[in-house]
């Protein structure tokens, strides 16, 4: 693994309206809230206002945010399906804004995949030209596309539906079938755009675990969008928090639960049962004096909930051990019920 | 935007509309008391004209004849595929033929289409015009797809290049409110007297309904399935030919039918310029003849072309189930062996009409009937002229006469009626209808007067006041700057009197429409009768209309008026329904809880519902009397639409294009005033 980031985003800009750019260029220079401000008053949108973060080579990146925050008018920036306003987005180390209309298509072949929240499918085509699609513009043999995308098929699990056509299809089959669209080109970084929203909950969560099944099996860089916390904290490595088209914090699933910058963020959190998502590690003392002499066997990635389940009789620190049992730190119980009612107050 | 919300303080505190019914009746009333002293408010002098037919003739015929060259060279090349298709259609035995349209039917659309075909082509060969129909076929063959692939390109221009898309489509409502006869003068002098020109005009007039419907499929596919074709890696050709126009297959093949069935019209019509066996010109020729029975037969013939292509070009937008295809190759089969059969029997040419005698019976049946009740018609004509036409056209004044009304109408009862009107006026102003007052007002001075004796000063203001409450005071301009153009370049004798007839037609159908769509939204029982017959009358091609009216009534200005009405009244029934049915539940729902009987829903809540769908039901009648007008021509009206038919006779490109430019302004003008009221009732339900 390098150190170079798969995605690269930079002071992104995306402004709606007419004549943006060279409204942008004039109200440039300070920072993204005067900025925006400027381009409101002349009538403009600036739906995504100097957005940077970088997301490391197989990370899974979740943005987050309410409806209207931008997330969407985001991840079309970066994947160039509207022309950003400015800023600066690199894709494995190469500029994407500054990339030939040939070499986008090249891109958009072979290392961008991209999943729609209303499936985007097309109606005229069986579940298996769908898939095979991004093969057939890149001009692959009907045979050879076929054989290279019936595992794919099978992968997502619709095995025997080759044949149907998206309107025969639950909506659960369909956005299976977009998924395996957008991984038909071996893709290397891969957009998902709120994939999960329009279905039942119940589908959802299953989706959500296949998901990570398949995620696990290949070596993708993710950027996946949701407005809903639990399958953000459920799915992401690392969470954009975004709101009027800024992103008001980056940070794992436990730093935005225990640590929320803000009211926004504080507000997400507020719905969710935190113990069951943040972990020890987060409050872990580094020393390992005033230990007692019980050990409830905790470990860093243990949730704060079954933490303080273990330990509901104990009042001196406790050790936490990595799984070799090599002592890594302490805990004291009280800081364990402190972080899970913080919220309360 | 600019409706009424712009025009909201007037001076003087009263409300636009009254504002602008006041200032209609004054300009009226002050014209009226100058009539003795200015002449000229009444009858525009001929030396204020400008002689514009003259110049647009002369400028058009500089331009036709430098492309000239270059078009009759298309029209050759053009020719050799409307040759072969003659020939091949011609030269098929009929067995073919029909086999092959039953498979097309079975594969388009089961046993049931299948049949129709069978039916319709077998009815065609026995009425004994098979040739002279498969001509016109022929041509329909040709144009079509030259018209599809007009329309297609302009479509996809207007898609792809969006700073286009508000020109084309202008350009797309000018190629269809143009007159279909204003067509055919500029080509017929392009390509010279032949089947080209109906062949090009088809195309030309076929061509924007399959534009449309290109622009708006492609405009409906699902953005995120536009954007999956992009992320895909797919070129914009790849965008577009493999994922946006399958996509929009459904509503590209809605254009496919309209375009169909534009192109059947209009070769029909073409049939006029001659040169052409084809079975426009038979109609054409026999009504000439007053052989009403065999051209009754053969615009029978023309409708079952017209319902045949228009059923199972419908059947492709539709979604299909899938046909056996055996079974359609079986019928070509069945088709080609037939033709075998005959061919070894020696029968091959198609049969003489056994409805030949059937025509001539027919046409002396017919004879005997307008024999026997001759008085009876010529009574229901004699009053609807002068009860009715006349008084609209000239006025009160010059139509009641001892011969008509069985006594002159004078001065002094013409004070008396204007009095009368004041004070209905002055009653419905003081009971709070102010508007209502000045309407009544402008009615009986227009009555007075008749439509075509209108002083152009008030038609002028009272369109530029209708066209200022519709869409706001730029309309007005255009309105006022467009009329004043038909004013100067002296077409406006001519264009008042196209308003009449139009004008009647619409006033009919609006009422009888009206009333029957009324029934049918009621009726569940009236709707089962009325909407086949709806659909059959919006199938069959312009000029068919005008068979049966000829053959009760004559030529004449009555039997353009039927013609015009029997054709113009169908949109006005279908939206009346549609408006009224398509009530919300939950308004019905909350009417009949709040105790208003069947009677007080339908006043209060379901007409006012509807009204907005009623409009543009008007607005549809409005272009579809329009378009009537023009056709009405063959058989006797005066005013524009003479004028275009006349040009074409005499190859008068500049009367032809100005006369059918004047006529395009007309629907123009009405076609925005009526969406302008439209949208405004929408706004005011909520529903924008
Ligand atoms: N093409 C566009 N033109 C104008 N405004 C747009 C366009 N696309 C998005 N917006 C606006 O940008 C803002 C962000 O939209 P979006 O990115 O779709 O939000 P999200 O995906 O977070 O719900 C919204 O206010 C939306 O109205
Ligand atoms: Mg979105």
């Amino acid at each position: 693994m390098t150190d170079r980031p798969a995605i690269s985003v930079e002071n992104l800009w995306q402004v709606f309206g007419a004549n943006a750019a060279s409204a942008y260029d004039e109200a440039s220079g300070g920072p993204p809230e005067e900025i925006a401000a400027k381009l409101k008053a002349q009538g403009l949108i600036p739906a995504v206002r100097g957005v940077t973060f970088d997301v490391a080579p197989g990370e899974l990146f979740v943005v987050m945010g309410l409806s209207g925050s931008g997330k969407s008018t985001l991840i079309r920036g970066i994947s160039r399906l509207v022309e950003p306003t400015a800023g600066r987005v690199e894709i494995e180390g190469e500029d994407v804004l500054a990339a030939t209309p040939k070499r986008m298509i090249e891109l958009r072949r072979s290392k961008i995949g991209m999943v729609f929240q209303h499936f985007g499918l097309f109606p005229h085509m069986s579940v298996i030209d769908n898939v095979a699609f991004p093969l057939k513009v890149g001009r692959m043999s009907r045979k050879e596309r076929h054989d290279k995308v019936r595992p794919i098929i099978e992968t997502v699990g619709l095995a025997g539906r080759e044949d149907a056509y998206p309107r025969e299809l639950s909506g659960g089959q369909k956005q299976r079938v977009g998924i395996a669209r957008s991984l038909a080109g071996d893709c290397s970084v891969w957009f998902l755009d709120e994939p999960f929203s329009a279905l039942d909950p119940l589908i959802r969560r299953q989706l959500q675990d296949e998901f990570l099944e398949i995620r696990k099996r290949l070596n993708t860089t993710i950027v996946f969008i949701t407005h809903d916390i639990a399958e953000a904290l459920k799915l992401a490595d690392r969470i954009a928090i975004m709101r009027d088209g800024q992103v008001v914090q980056i940070g794992t699933p436990t730093e935005i639960v225990l640590n929320p910058v803000d009211d926004y963020v504080r507000e997400f959190a507020r719905d969710v049962a935190r113990g069951r998502h943040a972990k020890v590690g987060s409050i872990m003392q580094g020393g390992t004096e005033g230990i007692g002499p019980d050990d409830p066997g905790l470990s860093p990635d243990m949730t704060l909930e079954d933490a303080l389940a273990s330990c509901m009789k104990l009042y001196e620190p406790v050790p936490v051990r990595d799984a070799s049992g090599t002592l890594l730190g302490a805990v004291h119980p009280k800081d364990l019920a402190k972080a899970l009612q913080v919220e309360q107050g | 935007m600019t409706t009424l919300d712009a025009v909201d303080s007037t001076p003087w505190g009263l409300s636009p509309k009254l504002l602008a019914a006041v200032v209609a009746l004054l300009t009226g009333a002050i014209c009226l008391l100058l009539q003795p002293y200015a002449p000229w408010l009444f009858a525009f002098p001929a030396g204020w004209t400008v002689p514009a037919t003259e110049w647009v003739g002369t400028t058009l015929e500089v331009v036709l004849n430098a492309i000239k060259p270059t078009m009759r060279l298309f029209s050759a090349a053009i020719a050799y595929p409307m040759e072969w298709a003659n020939i091949a259609l011609a030269g098929t035995p009929w067995p073919v033929v029909i086999g092959t349209v039953t498979a097309i039917g079975w594969h388009l659309g089961g046993w049931r289409m299948g049949l129709l075909g069978f039916v319709g082509f077998l009815f065609v060969l026995l009425s004994g015009y098979w040739e002279e129909s498969m001509n016109t076929l022929s041509l329909v063959v040709v144009s079509v797809p030259l018209a599809m692939i007009l329309g297609g390109l302009i479509g996809l221009l207007a898609n792809e290049i969006p700073r286009l898309r508000a020109a084309l489509l202008v350009a797309l409502d000018a190629m269809q409110t143009i007159p279909t006869f204003a067509y055919l003068t500029p080509l017929l002098l392009l390509f010279g007297f032949g089947p080209v020109v109906g062949l090009v005009a088809s195309a030309i007039y076929a061509a924007p309904p399959m534009a449309r419907n290109v622009i708006l499929g492609l405009e409906r596919v699902e953005p995120e399935v536009k954007e999956a074709g992009v992320m895909s890696g797919a070129t914009r050709f790849q965008q577009l030919f493999l994922v946006e126009i399958p996509a929009a297959s459904r509503q590209i093949m809605v254009g496919v039918n309209q375009c169909l069935m534009a192109a059947l019209s209009m070769v029909i019509i073409a049939a006029v310029i001659g040169g052409f066996d084809d079975i426009g010109w038979e109609v054409l020729l026999t009504m000439r003849k007053a052989q009403f029975g065999q051209a009754f037969l053969a615009g029978l013939v023309i409708v079952t072309f017209a319902i045949v292509i228009d059923r199972m070009s419908a059947r492709l937008a539709l979604e299909r189930k899938r046909f056996d295809a055996r079974i359609s190759w079986g019928l070509f089969a069945a088709g080609v062996a037939g033709a075998i059969l005959l061919w070894l029997t020696g029968v091959s040419a198609p049969p003489e009409g056994i409805f030949g005698g059937v025509a001539d019976s027919v046409d002396t049946a017919l004879g005997d009937f307008t024999a026997a009740n001759g008085a009876s018609l010529d009574s229901v004509k004699n009053n609807a002229m002068f009860y009715g036409l006349l008084p609209l056209r000239i006025g009160l004044d010059e139509a009641v006469l001892p011969f008509t009304w069985g006594f002159q109408w004078t001065s002094s009862m013409s004070l008396w009626l204007f009095v009368a009107a004041g004070l209905g006026g002055a009653l419905l102003a003081l009971t709070g209808r102010p508007v209502a007052g000045a309407l009544l007002l402008i009615a009986v001075g227009i009555l007075e007067t008749g439509i075509a004796n209108l002083p152009w000063p008030f038609v002028l203001v009272g369109a530029a006041a209708l066209a200022w409450l519709a869409q706001g005071p730029r309309f007005a301009l255009v309105v006022t700057a467009l009329l004043a153009t038909i004013l100067i370049s002296g077409l406006w004798e001519r264009a008042l009197l196209s308003l009449y007839l139009s004008g009647a037609a619409v006033a009919a159908c609006a009422v009888v429409g009206g009333a029957l769509g009324l029934l049918a939204a009621i009726s569940p029982m009236a709707w089962r009768v009325l909407r086949p017959i709806c659909d059959m009358l919006q199938t069959i091609p312009l000029f068919v209309f005008l068979i049966p009216v000829l053959m009760f009534f004559q030529i004449g200005e009555f039997s353009a008026f039927l013609a015009i009405c029997a054709y113009a009244i169908v949109p006005m029934i279908r939206y009346t329904q549609a408006g009224i049915v398509s009530t919300p539940p939950e308004l019905l729902e909350a009417a009949t809880a709040s105790g208003a009987s069947q009677t007080q829903t339908l006043l209060d809540v379901r007409l006012p519902y509807a009204t907005p769908v009623i409009l543009l039901g008007l607005n549809q009648t409005i272009l579809y009397a329009f378009a009537m007008l023009v056709i009405a021509a063959l058989i006797g009206t005066t005013g524009l639409g003479q004028s275009i038919y006349l040009a074409l006779g005499q190859a008068d490109v500049g009367l032809g294009v100005s006369a059918g430019a004047a006529m395009a302004i007309l629907a123009f003008i009405a076609d925005r005033l009526v969406q302008g009221f439209a949208e405004e009732r929408r706004k005011a339900l909520g529903l924008a």
